[in-house]
């Protein structure tokens, strides 16, 4: 997220998997499409049977590579050294589209004197302070603050990175104050500062350390940098092979860096398509269930920074420049929908009862802490962190930690009975009678039986509607959080302690339907849309939320879904064009490709009719065209800002990146990145060869290893662990297996935990297609079924061969069909801006054989951990 | 009325099963087990008494058309829906001795499950395989095209639930026409061993359910020269029979001993 | 669980092996991956799985083709017994056909799935079905047999007339007519499948089941007392012609023929081919006048021919798993005969 974030200006797809089809070159990797999104994969099959190209580059030959006209096998881990090469390829043979670059990047933008590269400090850009592991971002700044010689706020801190969809907190980078080059040849330039960067990304790198040869390399090359300019397009299509690694929002900035450098941002066609999971996990970070953000991607307030009045927070956050000077609207907004009139002025709206971040809150920081002790209660609604969290062993043992922990699921699953059906408890490192802590299972309702609202990976929000009342006791989400929340209001009446005037303040009056008091779901969704605080009328979106005090919005970047009584454009289902107008509401404001206004010329004219999306129309003076302008209607292509404007004013006509303070989509990321402006290749954190461009910085050094006894690491290269594994799904299981591996009809499909070995790997351990197979990393031990597959292949690297494992982690101790968890294997790790864990490109040992059973699978892998 | 037909096409298959899975959950059919094949991933195996749709998953040493694929050696892995072939002559409907077995309004052929006794004989019968006796409700089963869904104007739950129209449903001759098309247009592409399976010249007399592959038929385990082995019944009786007048000749001369 | 076991590196070896000693191959061979063997076409299947369906029969069901044969030929000779006046053999062959037209049908209707629904066999007439043919023939013998025992018990107690002694022949003919279809339609049965084995075999079943009847009828007779002539000369026929078919199996070595010939099944075939022919037929050449002798070639020839119905199932159930068989048939490899 923060990588398109800091790239674009918000953290979400730019497009749609329907607008693939007016591609002409798809590249798909990090991403198994074809089986996590087998329904959005139609539309590769048409662009493919419309001519394009599909091009699929990964570890494994899945089958999304079935489907593509090139498929390269990848070392995992090693994919910023592969898009490095393509950007290095783009550059040096000039195949940029070059008067997008120069008007709707920051290429042109000259850097300061003081910003210094990975190329000129061998691995880490200027403001490394290794003490205490963090940058200060401040020479990485350029425009008004710069010149203006004040000290920046340190760019990393316990924020992580999802505020503000990650376009960074900190002073601003004003175009207006900056120096460019619209030659880009100025040594300091944005353009030539990346060409040095990624100058000795060459094939032959790749070929080295990718394990990809030049010939392939260079077919790739040329055929997805063909894709560009003003009668062609290319998209990317990207998952959690990019994500789950400790570079993960840099490897997404690289794709992001090549995308404006062939001018595909925000055209029919081009546009990354970040593929998010299942259901609404994009929806899940728009009304958050990530601690740092609130709803709209506002950032939490971290205690002491930013958090001492709603002032300073404000200042903190809100740009000068750029949409997101509407910041304090859409805060006081939220407030005003939180507290109700609890929030006045003279309170700052409530502002002080919202939490503070005071440390690490993200899953692994809170699991870690829970280990420790000090964690006393914890609610899992629709997780299993026992099979799906990193270092699944830890977490087990963890939540034996706990005081009492409240599970809400259609089954009985991993997290549920860990104490007593647990690997821990079979081997004796966990006994029931000795768990403290207290396990209420509560049944929960099922999609199909409530009321509620999906934001799929376009943004795009989809009500469902209840079809039958749930069975028994089980309830849905909203009435419990609803009830729960009316009881602890009930309880802190009498108790009128500090603590509880926030929770006492919280508007809490949905109206309750049915036998079962149901709170009405609608409401909610038009409380998110937002209103008029006096008359309670819709808004019709964010354009009408105020700072005064008079609107309330839940989630400004929804605002415009419920514009009045009656009409829940999420619940529309009469799609009138290929990019699903008038099917649900795309957020923001059902604009379905973001930052269009870069379909147009700088002067308003389609870049050409094939690929024409929104267009100025001279006549009525405004942005018309296939899809809802993401630009200010009426702001003329020619429009220049007076010298002292603010927000959207600031920005020129021809400047598409409206949440960026200075309108331009950033090759070179100012700020918002913990880890650096640019993409740098760093190897995993384990990995089986030292980094070839930076012998002193093997990782990334901004990424947390969270290193304890239960959560170690393997060296890099380390002769106990020779291999590399990387987790996967299967189209036929859902994440945990806890709704899959319960069901008859899935179970079948996939019934046993198996592992992708190719056949060089099997026979040198002497593997049989269909036997058993043991694997080991640092953190665990788990035998699987083999399946020995030409679809996985060895790989040259710096010499020597590197064996890959395909590991899916559906399986747990639970269910109709049961198997060790993959996660048992992987460490908790953390990168620096999502705090998502490294599962790709890790270290592990496979040997042929079932693992020992009960205590004595301990004992089998420490003896192997003692080897050396 | 026009007959029902399918059109599997495995140039567009990716193999998520979803057909599968419709079909079970439509139909109501129990599962088959949870054994791991090591099959590619495979995991269902064939058709079956409840499996009727089917997806195979083929790894193979040849070139996919143009796809840059195989790195020293050429390789693909392709995907494709099998079904019941819903049989022009269909060798269960001549075998059942019930009279269980019919041809629909739709010319699709249908096993009534309140007629059917489980006598076993068209399931040896299928030139391809496909029906077979459920041993718990012990009676003959297989696909259905959907008997019901048909009769209310709806398409089978297969093409339903394929996300990339790889099964396609319509009317037999228009389907036949598009198999041609789609034929010519891979071959275009550089997909050599492009065809159609559709025994029209067998005694099969052609399916309802026809399909377009990559390669042989017994790369599928489709036979290559279906026959309906009815055509043997009159070889079969005539062995019969001068088997029978011999052994009253037999008997005859016994007597006269 | 792992592919056919044919397809291993191990089989490869001892396949060089074997061309290295003997200077050929007695097999067709396997052609893993860039090997320079030729390929025959039908080599290639899915991942060795079979194509076909397995029968689903269960024991009763060759039990009843044995039955079922005994029974429609008894009633045979007693037919051409009434037509010579040999007495004792008419009795004997009627309530033979009769008692096995009791055992029969339970047997067959065990074996449905649906038990209870065996009526359904007589909801259609299908001529095109043999097992709709096999059903009312079963029925229509039944009825007939029944009423000749009957209609000749009555006589013999002496409650005959003209039209009982016309109602018997007439039941007669018709348990004799029906009693052939009876004998000869299972082979038709497995002839009029896709199981390969019995296909390709659908000209040879129906004189191997025939013979198999029309010997173990005689056999059944001879246990009963009857050492006469007549079961002698039939019980030599009926060994002789079991003798050659077993030979013309073996001979033939056909690549369909294999589960005949080959494992487990190709022993309980020779067994049972063994016991009905050759064992049969000596016993009954060199040691005719003993009865004990006698005795023993029926009981060879009853059990010969009970095993032998068994492992034509049997056979049918392992053909089915070999896609090879199928496809060979379908299309003949270019070099390697699919004889």
């Amino acid at each position: 997220m923060p990588g398109l974030g800091t790239s674009f200006g918000r953290g979400g797809a730019t497009t749609a998997p329907s607008d693939l089809v007016n591609s002409d070159a798809i590249l798909i990797m990090g991403s198994n499409m074809a089986e996590n999104h087998p329904v959005g994969f139609q539309w590769v099959i048409e662009a493919r049977e419309r001519g394009a190209k599909v091009i699929h580059v990964d570890p494994r030959f899945s089958r999304t590579s079935a489907m593509a006209d090139i498929w390269a096998p990848l070392r995992a881990g090693s994919d910023i050294l592969f898009l490095g090469g393509l950007i290095h390829y783009v550059l040096e043979n000039n195949k940029d589209f070059r008067e997008y670059v120069i008007h709707y990047t920051n290429a042109s933008i000259i850097l300061p004197e003081e910003f210094k590269d990975t190329e000129d400090l061998g691995g880490v850009f200027s403001g490394w302070d290794a003490k205490d592991r963090r940058y200060d971002g401040s020479s990485w700044l350029y425009g008004a603050c710069v010149q203006g010689g004040q000290a920046a706020p340190r760019s990393a801190g316990p924020h992580s990175g999802h505020h503000k969809d990650g376009t960074g907190t900190g002073a601003a980078a004003d175009l207006r104050d900056c120096e460019c080059d619209p030659t880009l040849s100025h040594p300091r330039c944005v353009y030539q500062v990346v060409k040095r960067h990624y100058a000795r990304y060459t094939p032959e790198l790749v070929e080295r350390f990718c394990g990809v040869s030049r010939e392939r390399f260079l077919k790739i090359a040329e055929t997805f940098c063909s894709a560009s300019g003003p009668e062609k397009t290319g998209a990317i299509c990207y998952a959690l092979g990019w994500t789950q690694q400790s570079k993960g929002p840099q490897i997404i900035r690289a794709a992001s860096i090549l995308q404006l450098l062939l001018g595909n941002i925000g055209r029919p066609g081009g546009g990354i398509l970040a593929l998010r999971g299942h259901a609404s996990i994009q929806g899940s970070t728009d009304i958050p269930t990530l601690y740092d953000i609130l709803p709209g991607y506002l950032p939490m307030p971290n205690l002491g920074l930013d958090s001492h009045n709603l002032a300073d927070y404000v200042a903190t956050h809100r740009d000068p420049t750029g949409w997101w000077w509407n910041f304090d609207k859409y805060i006081v907004s939220l407030l005003k929908a939180y507290y109700g009139e609890g929030a006045k002025k003279e309170n700052d709206w409530g502002f002080n009862w919202l939490p503070r971040v005071t440390g690490d809150h993200s899953h692994q920081g809170y699991f870690l802490e829970m280990l420790d002790g000090k964690v006393e209660g914890l609610f899992v609604m629709g997780q299993n962190p026992a099979v799906a969290g990193p270092n699944s062993r830890l977490e087990r043992k963890a939540l034996s930690k706990l005081k009492w922990l409240v599970v809400r699921d259609l089954v009985e699953l991993e997290t549920a009975s860990f104490w007593y059906d647990s690997p821990e408890v079979e081997r004796g490192e966990l006994r029931p009678e000795e768990i403290a802590t207290e396990v209420f299972l509560l049944p929960a309702a099922g999609h199909a039986e409530k009321d509620g609202c999906f934001t799929n990976t376009q943004r795009l929000l989809q009500w469902h509607q209840k079809a039958v009342d749930p069975p028994g006791d089980a309830r849905n989400e909203t009435w419990f959080m609803y009830h729960l929340g009316r009881r602890l209001k009930e309880k802190a009446k009498h108790d009128p302690r500090p603590r509880n005037a926030g929770l006492s303040a919280l508007t809490w009056d949905y109206s309750l339907e049915g036998t079962m008091q149901e709170p009405k779901v609608e409401e909610v969704l038009q409380e998110i849309n937002g209103y008029a605080v006096a008359d309670h009328n819709l808004v019709s979106g964010f354009n009408e939320l105020k700072a005064d005090g008079s609107t309330a919005c839940g989630c400004w970047i929804y605002s415009g879904v419920f514009p009045r009584l009656g009409e829940n454009r999420a619940n529309q289902r009469n799609s009138q064009d290929l990019w699903g107008h008038g099917w649900g509401f795309a957020w923001p404001a059902d604009r379905r490709i973001l930052y269009n206004r870069a379909s147009a010329r700088p002067d308003g004219r389609p870049w050409s009719e094939r690929k024409k999306l929104v267009w100025w129309d001279e006549q009525n003076k405004e942005w018309t065209g296939l899809d809802v302008p993401d630009f200010t209607r009426t702001k003329a292509p020619n429009y220049q800002p007076a010298k002292h404007a603010q927000g959207d004013e600031a920005l020129a006509g021809d400047k598409p990146f409206i949440l960026h303070t200075d309108g331009t989509g950033w090759i070179f990321a100012p700020k918002g990145l913990a880890d650096g402006p640019l993409p740098t290749h760093y190897e995993g954190l384990e990995a089986p060869v030292s980094n070839p461009l930076y012998p002193d910085q093997q990782s990334n050094p901004a990424a947390m290893r969270d290193e304890r006894p239960e959560n170690r690491y393997a060296s890099s290269p380390d002769d106990r662990f020779p291999y590399v594994m990387s987790t996967y799904r299967l189209t036929e299981h859902h994440t945990s297996g806890a709704m899959s591996r319960m069901l008859p009809h899935l179970a079948e499909l996939q019934p046993e935990f198996f592992c992708e070995i190719s056949p060089e790997l099997a026979s040198e351990r002497g593997i049989e297609n269909g036997g058993w197979v043991t694997l080991m990393t640092a953190r665990g031990i788990v035998e699987a079924r083999a399946l020995v597959t030409r679809r996985m292949r060895p790989l040259l690297i710096d010499g020597k061969m590197v064996h890959q494992v395909g590991v899916p982690y559906h399986w747990g101790y639970r269910g109709l069909v049961k198997g060790d968890s993959a996660n048992d294997l992987v460490a908790i790790s953390e990168e620096p801006n999502v705090r998502i864990m490294e599962a790709k490109g890790i270290l592990c040992d496979v040997s042929p054989g079932r693992r020992a059973r009960g205590k004595a699978a301990l004992d089998q892998w420490n003896a192997h951990l003692g080897r050396k | 009325m026009p007959i029902s037909a399918f059109l599997t096409d495995a140039s567009v298959c990716i193999g998520c099963k979803a057909c599968e899975v419709a079909c079970k959950e439509w139909n109501h059919i129990p599962d088959d087990g949870f054994a791991w094949s090591g099959q590619s991933y495979d995991n269902t195996q064939a058709l079956g008494a409840s499996t009727w749709r089917h997806v195979l998953f083929l790894e193979e040493k040849q070139p996919m058309g143009p796809q840059l694929a195989g790195i020293e050696e050429p390789f693909r892995w392709q995907f494709l829906s099998d079904v019941c072939k819903h049989c022009e002559n269909a060798g269960c409907l001549e075998a059942c001795p019930t009279g269980a077995i019919i041809r629909t309004e739709f010319e699709s052929v249908y096993v009534q499950p309140d007629v059917c006794n489980g006598c076993g004989y068209c399931v040896v019968s299928c030139p391809f395989g496909v029906v077979d006796k459920n041993h718990d409700v012990g009676t003959a089963f297989k696909c259905t095209f959907c008997y019901d869904r048909q009769r209310d104007g709806l398409m089978p739950a297969c093409a339903k639930a394929c996300p990339t129209k790889s099964i396609r449903f319509g009317e037999l001759e228009e389907l036949r026409r598009e198999a041609q098309v789609r034929i010519k247009e891979l071959q275009d592409r550089g997909y050599n061993d492009a065809q159609t399976y559709d025994p029209t010249g067998s005694s099969v007399g052609g399916t309802h359910a026809i399909f377009v592959i990559l390669g042989q038929p017994e790369a599928y385990n489709f036979p290559p020269a279906p026959e309906i082995p009815t055509i043997h019944l009159k070889s079969a009786w005539g062995s019969a029979l001068v088997s029978a007048l011999g052994v009253v000749l037999v008997v005859f001369l016994a007597f006269t001993r | 669980m792992a592919a056919d076991p044919q397809f291993t590196e191990n089989r490869l070896d001892a396949l060089r092996e074997e061309a290295a000693r003997t200077g050929k191959v007695q097999d067709h061979g396997i052609a893993p991956g860039g090997s320079p063997f030729p390929k025959p076409a039908s080599a290639v299947s899915y991942h060795g799985n079979p194509v076909l369906k397995p029968p689903t029969w269960t024991w009763q069901v060759p039990l009843y083709f044995f039955v079922g044969g005994v029974a429609g030929i008894s009633a045979v000779i007693a037919l051409v017994a009434h037509l010579f006046g040999n007495a004792g053999l008419i009795r004997a062959g009627l309530w033979v056909g009769f008692a096995g037209a009791l055992i029969s049908a339970p047997l067959l209707i065990a074996d449905l799935g649906r038990p209870a629904r065996f009526l359904n066999m007589l909801r259609v007439f299908k001529l095109r079905s043999a097992m709709s043919v096999g059903a009312w023939t079963l029925a229509g013998f039944s009825s007939a047999a029944g009423l000749a025992v009957v209609c000749h018990e009555l006589i013999l107690a002496g409650y005959g007339n003209d039209f009982l002694l016309v109602l018997e022949w007439v039941a007669e003919i018709s348990a004799g007519l029906s009693g052939l279809i009876l004998a000869s339609y299972t082979s038709v049965l497995l002839g009029v499948t896709a199981i390969p084995v019995w296909s390709e075999n659908r000209k040879l079943v129906p004189v191997v089941f025939l013979a198999g009847g029309l010997g173990s009828a005689a056999a059944v007779l001879e246990l009963l007392g009857f050492l006469v002539p007549v079961t002698q000369f039939i019980g030599i026929v009926a060994s002789a012609v079991e003798t050659l078919v077993a030979i013309l199996i073996e001979l033939r070595g056909r690549y369909v023929d294999r589960p005949l010939r080959e494992g487990a099944v190709g022993w309980l075939t020779r067994a049972g081919a063994a016991l009905a022919g050759p064992t049969s037929l000596l016993l009954r050449i060199f040691s005719g006048h003993s009865s004990v002798a006698r005795y023993v070639a029926a009981v060879c020839f009853v059990i010969g021919a009970l095993i032998s119905r068994y492992a034509w199932i049997v056979a049918g159930r392992v053909s089915s798993r070999d896609p090879q068989a199928l496809f060979r048939i379908q299309r003949p490899a270019p070099n390697a005969a699919a004889h």
